[in-house]
């Protein structure tokens, strides 16, 4: 049993640490949000350290890392709120290496890893949380797969060159698509997120080839689906984990450093347990989101440890960031200081994740339904 | 080496061997769950007993090195002999304090004369010990003690209170603080003992407490001499020697795991058929997801120590959601056992014992430093808070305002 990191882990995540923290400071992610809300200078910096294929196949020029690393990669892109579009990017990448034929690998994945291409992944479903059980209805056509209907909220599908699509046919099978947002039959409506960052609701009427069904061409792509989003589940608990560490960091620094009545804000115990508190959650977040990432990158049976780290990121990254913003007082709710941007993207990555008692009632059939 | 968060190869083989071994003699050994709060002595002599059987059979002190008496396996070992041997009804409470806290201080700060006298028996279960540290005035302020020592010879004689002595009535050894050199600032006067609880002068009352047991203690000193051999570490330097034992006290509650409790909650609910409620089945997962969390930190603690390496924060973690954790799961039962959770013993499910976990919850919040202690001790260490303000860390003891 060891529960730690490797030197090599321990490595990458210093390396993504000085890069996040270099590049994506609080002017900078200012500026980004003025702008497109794509900060495409860090995106290039991340493709020349090899970041962007952290989970492409070495054949492909990536470094073939796993759910861990990416973890630990993600966790530092949290902590700093940088935009750029590396987990939706990443797990798709991880979905084609496992699932893809190898002429798609070869046309799609080369050109991950210096950031000429991006991916993304739509996880979320109109009127339905069930992941399993998409809204966009697919048929079988000559020469491919016709998907027709809608995905709401995908991450930076407005920069995506592919996004991998969940449908389900009339006999229940599941098709797992990568479809170019260039495409014809394919609309991308740029929304306003609650975290800031960019995403766009997808309209499909579109046929997709078959050379570009990455699961389900011919069967039934359940497990391909079950795959991605489990992975795309503990890549958010990972930015979440970041997120509550970037507030906690902030908010230990303010509350040591403004006084009021004579002494440090920390010095009044309500504030410093408050703070402790938050500290303490952070660390059953660390714990259950590698755990988890652990047992995917082995290819056990995670479900259970996946809804356990989606309890922490949920429940507990929402009361992270709630303390966090609460113990910076009227200063939290000045847009000019950064603290605002860790409570709205936790409290996003929370709602993404689907709320604290979905989890729960998943889990309790898990381990108590008879 | 790889993260490999479960047993590598050579784990399962040591867990497989332990839980063989286990299977063979601990039901032989076993123990009536209700024997914990009806018969308090009988479980102390249970305790003495299996840990004889450990001890002939080479599974006491896994962890310990051969040189004293141990198995000189590792920790990760010893945690899976634990975790392994928890599934039996077997006694082990009453050496929580020797084999948890004493052990490991004696072994880093005993001279090898002390090392000599009390290992050996300490592991073969042959004495009881006992912690001698909290007084009524000196609780999360334990610098604070006043119990007195003199130097008369080559013998002290100490005067003062303890409280909180857990099996303080059935032990054989305390380890006690007490205050030498009252003109030093709080945390350098003090100094620390081995006791010997057969000594004059001792008078241990018992404390019963709401779950009806009395495993706490008083314990009153009038005039107790304590041969100068029996000091532990230096002279006035007991502070040191006492944040040994703490940490291993802290490291030990929670440490454990406590995913059986969740699966026993488990069974207990679909034995009653309430898993058919969601709402149960919620707050069970949410019990079982506080569980995994202290599963987890506990083999992040295991590795660190495995590795060498002193535990980080984690541990002041452990303890407080090890404690929260127990009190929500405790009320998530009462809901479970519905009207039956208003009866007592074996009027009541399961002997009664969740309505026993309840209460005990005090104990677990209170022991090792209290849930807020724990708090300000991560504000401090993890989270980087200025200290408290505390204006008698350099005045002398005897200046500072009592109690």
């Amino acid at each position: 049993m060891n529960f730690d990191l490797t030197d090599e882990q321990n490595v990458l995540a210093d390396l993504a640490q000085q890069i996040f923290h270099d590049l994506s400071t609080i002017e900078r992610i200012a500026d980004v949000q003025a702008g497109d809300g794509f900060d495409r200078q860090l995106w290039n910096e991340l493709a020349k350290v090899g970041l962007l294929g952290l989970c492409v196949p070495e054949e492909y020029g990536g470094l073939a890392m796993n759910a861990v690393e990416l973890s630990l990669v993600l966790e530092k892109q949290g902590k700093t709120i940088a935009q750029v579009p590396l987990w939706s990017s990443s797990v798709a990448a991880m979905t084609l290496a496992e699932y893809a034929n190898t002429a798609l690998q070869a046309l799609v994945l080369p050109n991950i890893c210096d950031g000429t291409t991006i991916l993304s992944v739509a996880i979320a479903n109109i009127g339905a949380n069930d992941a399993m059980n998409p809204s966009v209805v697919a048929t079988d056509t000559d020469g491919g797969v016709r998907l027709v209907g809608s995905k709401p909220a995908v991450a930076y599908a407005q920069y995506a060159h592919f996004v991998l699509v969940s449908a389900k046919r009339a006999d229940g099978s599941i098709v797992l698509a990568l479809v170019d947002t260039d495409a014809r039959g394919v609309t991308l409506n740029a929304v306003n997120g609650s975290d800031l960052q960019p995403q766009a609701n997808m309209d499909f009427d579109v046929v997709v080839p078959t050379s570009h069904i990455v699961a389900g061409a011919t069967s039934d792509g359940r497990d391909a689906l079950r795959w991605m989003h489990e992975r795309s589940l503990v890549a958010l608990c990972a930015i979440q984990l970041g997120v509550a560490q970037g507030s906690i960091a902030l908010t230990a620094e303010h509350v040591r450093t403004r006084h009021q009545f004579g002494k440090p804000l920390s010095a009044q115990q309500a504030v410093a347990v408050r703070a402790a508190d938050a500290y303490i959650t952070t660390e059953a977040m660390r714990v259950t989101t590698l755990n988890a990432a652990w047992r995917l990158a082995e290819g056990f049976d995670a479900r259970q440890d996946v809804l356990v780290a989606m309890y922490w990121a949920t429940e507990g990254g929402h009361s992270v960031v709630l303390a966090g913003q609460h113990l910076h007082g009227g200063v939290g709710a000045d847009i000019s200081y950064p603290v605002h941007r860790f409570f709205l993207w936790g409290i996003q990555i929370s709602t993404q994740l689907g709320g604290a008692s979905q989890h729960l009632a998943r889990l309790g059939k898990l381990i108590a339904a008879r | 080496m790889l993260m490999h968060i479960g047993d590598s190869p050579e784990e399962a083989a040591f867990r497989d061997h332990a839980r063989t071994w286990l299977a063979q003699h601990a039901p032989l050994h076993s123990i009536d769950a209700s024997q914990w709060h009806d018969d308090l002595g009988g479980h102390v002599n249970a305790c003495k007993e299996w840990q004889h059987v450990l001890y002939d059979n080479g599974w006491a002190g896994i962890s310990w090195p051969k040189q004293f008496g141990g198995r000189g396996g590792t920790s990760l070992q010893a945690s899976i002999f634990a975790e392994e041997q928890s599934k039996f009804d077997v006694a082990t409470g009453s050496f929580a304090v020797s084999l948890g806290m004493v052990g490991p201080t004696l072994m880093a700060h005993g001279t090898p004369e002390q090392h000599a006298e009390f290992l050996q028996p300490m592991l073969r279960g042959d004495h009881v010990w006992c912690q001698l540290f909290s007084e009524p005035n000196a609780g999360s302020d334990l610098a604070n003690i006043g119990t007195r020592a003199v130097l008369d010879g080559d013998t002290w004689i100490v005067n003062g209170q303890k409280v909180w002595t857990s099996f303080g009535q059935f032990s054989d050894y305390g380890i006690l603080l007490a205050r030498t050199e009252p003109e030093s600032p709080k945390h350098k006067g003090i100094t620390y003992f081995i006791l010997d609880m057969k000594s004059a002068g001792i008078e241990v009352r018992p404390l019963v407490q709401i779950t009806g047991v009395a495993h706490f203690n008083e314990v009153f000193l009038s005039d107790v001499r304590i041969p100068a051999a029996n000091v532990l570490g230096q002279v006035n330097s007991g502070w040191a020697v006492a944040n040994t034992t703490l940490t291993s006290e802290r490291a030990f509650i929670g440490g454990g795991g406590s995913s059986w409790t969740v699966e026993a909650l488990i069974e207990t609910a679909q034995k009653l058929g309430r898993t058919r409620d969601p709402r149960v089945r919620q707050k069970l997962a949410a019990a079982y997801a506080r569980a995994q969390t202290l599963t987890y930190l506990g083999y992040r603690l295991r590795t660190a120590s495995s590795l060498g390496l002193l535990p980080g924060p984690e541990m002041f973690v452990m303890k407080l959601a090890y404690a929260r954790h127990w009190e929500k799961t405790m009320d998530t039962a009462m809901e479970i056992l519905g009207a039956d959770a208003t009866l007592w013993g074996e009027h009541s499910i399961d002997s009664g014992q969740w309505q026993h976990h309840l209460l005990s919850q005090f104990a677990i919040r209170l022991g090792g430093g209290t849930n807020e202690i724990q708090q300000n001790i991560i504000g401090e260490r993890g989270l980087g808070l200025p200290r408290e303000p505390s204006v008698d860390r350099d005045l002398p003891w005897r200046e500072l305002v009592k109690g």
